[in-house]
């Protein structure tokens, strides 16, 4: 597969050409193995691992737990920046502060929410309370072995794991429900 | 002998497999079962087949190689049929159909675009614009952390995180959708907060893939933008 080379920000996928690694495998993993024509009167290999692309696409949630870990995360935040810039500090209470010299890209994230409309996804209402994992039971016992995809071992040597949960460290919520009712006090 | 079924064309599809190595350790040969108007890329099905690294490479390889040289329909990882007499009949049962779904993508192929924001830009952000996440976040900090309070402040950025997340992915698309004949959206996976598919006219491609580019610029270094493509058209099939 061909990989377009990216000009954004953030660590890029390289993949290799030619159609052989491809360390963005996983990124198109999904359409390899969810999409594509199915033809009823053929049978479907029963593919391990495939039923997890799509409990990781689930995991929503709007959970207490979630709630703490982005408070927690605010808290951090600000600490942070206390620390690293203690004379910079602004006076943020009430107030906007719109210079653009605080930290990289502010600008174009405020630019870039005021540019866009405001979207209502649709499909966002399953509201699961908890995080439910249940990605990574195998009745093999094989080891989470994502990487097998992610780097160009594997191709002709010992067969590595078949799809299995990416190992990257879940940073818990990803997709609150609740709509925002306004932005903020701007 | 049951077979593997990569991908369908019309008949007069180039075929051309030289080289090209189906799934199975060892690979096992491609070879094409026609039908009266339209053709099936197959192979022998290994037993015990399994969505390995090497096999889901071979059949996206595969189809790489078809759809560069004319439509194809990507069939879904690990579609087996009983022989090749089965792909036949399949192929003429619903001819029509899937003629008119060749015909529909000739010329097209998929992008399929993910992008994640780096959280802590995000909540840098809601915190700068939200006068009531500031304070709830200051009264915390200030030793006033109750359970409640800290549940109500996570609850607010948790809803201006989600809707920035929303806002910037209906930027995305909705800049690169006049590109596309057709989009489809799905739900993001890990830490991404878009994935979506498009069907790009070739003529349209460098177009579609510069303006991505530009976007992934626009939105700066806290996003990371990742773009594969030209794909078999999975998603449109």
């Amino acid at each position: 597969m061909t990989v377009v080379p990216q000009s954004g920000g953030g660590p890029v996928a390289a993949g290799g050409g030619g159609g052989g690694g491809s360390s963005s495998l996983y990124d198109v993993l999904e359409l390899i193995l969810d999409r594509g024509l199915v033809i009823d009167v053929f049978v479907r290999v029963s593919l391990v691992g495939i039923e997890i692309l799509k409990v990781d696409a689930r995991v929503v949630v709007a959970s207490v737990d979630t709630y703490l870990r982005f408070a927690e995360a605010c808290n951090r935040l600000d600490l942070e920046s206390r620390d690293k810039a203690p004379a910079k500090l602004p006076e943020l209470v009430g107030e906007i502060t719109e210079g653009g010299a605080r930290g990289k890209s502010k600008g174009a994230l405020t630019g870039a929410v005021e540019a866009f409309s405001e979207s209502f996804r649709k499909g966002r209402d399953t509201r699961d309370t908890g995080e439910s994992t249940t990605a990574g039971a195998d009745a093999a016992g094989e080891p989470a072995e994502y990487a097998a995809y992610a780097d160009g071992a594997g191709a002709d040597g010992a067969e590595p794991e078949p799809v299995r949960e990416r190992p990257r460290p879940r940073s818990g919520q990803r997709r609150p429900v609740r709509r925002r009712e306004e932005r903020g006090d701007g | 002998m049951s077979v593997y079924v990569y991908g369908i064309t019309s008949a007069d599809h180039p075929l051309r497999l030289d080289g090209a190595a189906g799934v199975g350790d060892p690979a096992r040969p491609l070879r094409v079962v026609r039908g009266a108007v339209l053709a099936a890329v197959v192979s022998d099905a290994p037993d015990g087949l399994r969505a390995r690294r090497r096999d889901v490479l071979a059949h996206q390889a595969v189809l790489d190689r078809l759809t560069g040289q004319a439509t194809a329909l990507p069939l879904r990882f690990g579609s087996v049929a009983p022989d090749d007499e089965a792909v036949r009949q399949a192929l003429d049962e619903r001819a029509d159909e899937y003629r008119e779904r060749l015909a529909a993508l000739d010329g097209c192929a998929e992008f399929h675009l993910r992008a994640a924001v780096d959280e802590d830009a995000l909540l840098r952000e809601v915190l700068r614009q939200s006068g009531e996440a500031r304070r709830l976040n200051d009264e915390v900090r200030a030793g006033h952390g109750t359970q409640e309070l800290r549940v109500a402040l996570g609850e607010l950025v948790a809803a201006e995180v989600g809707a920035r997340q929303d806002s910037f992915a209906a930027g995305i698309v909705d800049t690169l959708r006049p590109l596309a004949r057709e989009v489809r959206r799905s739900d993001p996976t890990g830490d991404d907060f878009l994935s979506a598919s498009f069907l790009v006219e070739s003529a349209r491609r460098e177009e579609f893939t510069a303006r991505e580019a530009e976007l992934a610029a626009r939105y700066g270094t806290d996003f990371d933008f990742r773009l594969h493509g030209p794909l078999p058209p999975y998603s449109f099939v």
